[in-house]
């Protein structure tokens, strides 16, 4: 099985988060996704929605309109760029108004046709429900034994009404991917707690202690890590822990991963093609 | 001291912006304010509510009272973390999230200052399409790399960056 779909990367993974999509570009070929680089791309207009929600959507749109020149369906591993694509794809289907204006803008300024009828997949969807989680255990050689918790991000599971890729209250394909190779997990308290990345913006003290608050949850249960799958959050839990610990009185050393690190490191991959050394939290006390 | 009911006739009769809202809510495929029975369950769950004192059930409340204006250009909304629990957990399928989002929207078209770096995020999008150029990452022995040192391709942007830009500045001065 190969699939072959648009990889849209998004502005955070690919201006900082190198780690992400490097695990990204390692794994996924081997598990049968062939990732076809799109050249036309900019910001899905995620950061702006308080700012002009029809500079949100016309951006979002623009980034669909690329992927389908192509002919392609779309793999967006951000999840601010997934639910910001996935939901301006429903309301340009459901409002005719809005539609018009936003595939008019379109052509006039930049020449792009709108269709909107492609697939946008997330990491935990395309690893879980394309991929599937038999298929990764078949590779794992290498299985990593330690108890990681999982953090979706706020937008990989919200708004049910959206489409997401996993359920909104209680979500547990990242589990069960963590479970076929070979890590130990739980559900905590506080998993579906945000980190606190969208306030880094106007409220960067109560960002920070949001996301401490969070690390400091995952080590008090027992956890040895912590697996993400979104570049904003990682942003804050892998780069920001010390400030995040200052912030709130406490001395925060989790390994923070991609999961995209995770299966690299349970199919062998080799460790530096995986950006392990970009992690900025703790990574090599555990590999 | 003043009660309920002078709390009331102090709220303006805005009545063509409450129909404004309504109507660009439905734009968005997102139901009227008045249904709104104020059980608080979106504040119960509001990840800005313990920090920043955000209580989107009083922001609901405010909106539909017709102060509309007040909430516009309070602070209040910039707390807003957007993490949509009120939106998908309101039993009457309400949304304040977005209500917010509408209405910082107005703020910003209204002439009003952008809060926080939303100038610097504006001003990156509208110049090389992106919040942020790709940077130089250290990693923890303070080496330096780039995407390039880490064999990773050059991002796409766009390739029409004048078409792009007069786009965006088009939208800028449009009605949802």
């Amino acid at each position: 099985m190969i699939r072959k779909l648009g990889f849209y990367p998004g502005c955070v993974m690919s201006a900082e988060q190198y780690a992400y999509e490097m695990s990204i570009r390692e794994v996924l070929p081997d598990l049968g996704v062939e990732l076809v680089d799109l050249e036309n791309t900019s910001c899905c207009g995620a950061p702006l929605r308080s700012v002009n929600l029809l500079m949100q959507m016309y951006l979002s749109a623009r980034n669909i309109a690329v992927c389908e020149e192509k002919g392609l369906d779309m793999f967006v591993p951000c999840a601010l760029g997934h639910l910001s694509l996935v939901e301006t794809k429903n309301r340009l289907n459901n409002s005719k108004e809005l539609r018009e204006k936003i595939v008019k803008k379109l052509k006039e300024n930049e020449g792009l046709e709108y269709r909107g009828d492609l697939e946008i997949y997330h990491t935990v969807d395309l690893l879980h429900d394309v991929i599937g989680v038999e298929r990764i255990k078949e590779k794992v050689s290498n299985p990593v034994k330690w108890k990681i918790a999982c953090h979706y991000g706020c937008h990989t599971i919200r708004y049910t009404e959206a489409g997401r890729p996993d359920a909104a209250e209680h979500p547990s394909k990242m589990e069960e991917i963590i479970k076929a190779i070979g890590g130990e997990t739980w559900n905590y308290s506080e998993k579906l707690n945000c980190c606190g990345a969208p306030l880094m913006v106007t409220h960067k003290e109560a960002a920070l202690t949001k996301t401490g608050e969070k690390l400091k949850a995952v080590k008090d249960r027992g956890f040895d890590a912590l697996a993400i799958v979104c570049p904003y959050g990682g942003r804050l839990l892998d780069g920001k822990q010390e400030k995040a610990g200052s912030t709130i009185g406490e001395k925060l050393d989790v390994p923070v991963f991609y999961l995209t690190q995770l299966v690299g490191l349970a199919v062998g991959r080799n460790p530096d093609r995986l950006g392990l050394n970009l992690n900025l939290s703790p990574v090599d006390r555990l590999i | 001291m003043m009660g309920l009911t002078d709390l009331f006739n102090m709220s303006k009769p805005e009545g063509d912006k409450q129909k404004e809202l309504i109507r660009q809510l439905a734009v968005l495929g997102v139901k009227n304010p008045s249904l709104c029975f104020q059980c608080a369950k979106c504040t119960s769950g509001c990840e800005a509510m313990k920090l920043l004192e955000l209580q989107p059930h009083s922001v609901m409340a405010s909106v539909k009272t017709g102060f509309l204006d007040e909430m516009m250009n309070s602070d209040v909304i910039w707390a807003c973390v957007g993490c949509f629990k009120c939106k998908e957990r309101c039993p009457q399928e309400m949304s304040p999230v977005d209500v917010m989002f509408i209405l910082k929207n107005w703020y910003v078209m209204s002439g009003g200052s952008l809060p926080g770096d939303y100038q610097n995020l504006l001003q990156g999008i509208l110049s090389t399409g992106y919040i942020q150029e790709p940077v130089e990452v250290l990693d923890k022995d303070n080496k330096g790399w780039s995407r390039e040192k880490l064999g990773l391709p050059k991002r796409g942007h766009p390739k029409n960056i004048n078409g792009f830009m007069s786009a965006l500045s088009q939208l800028a001065a449009e009605k949802l």
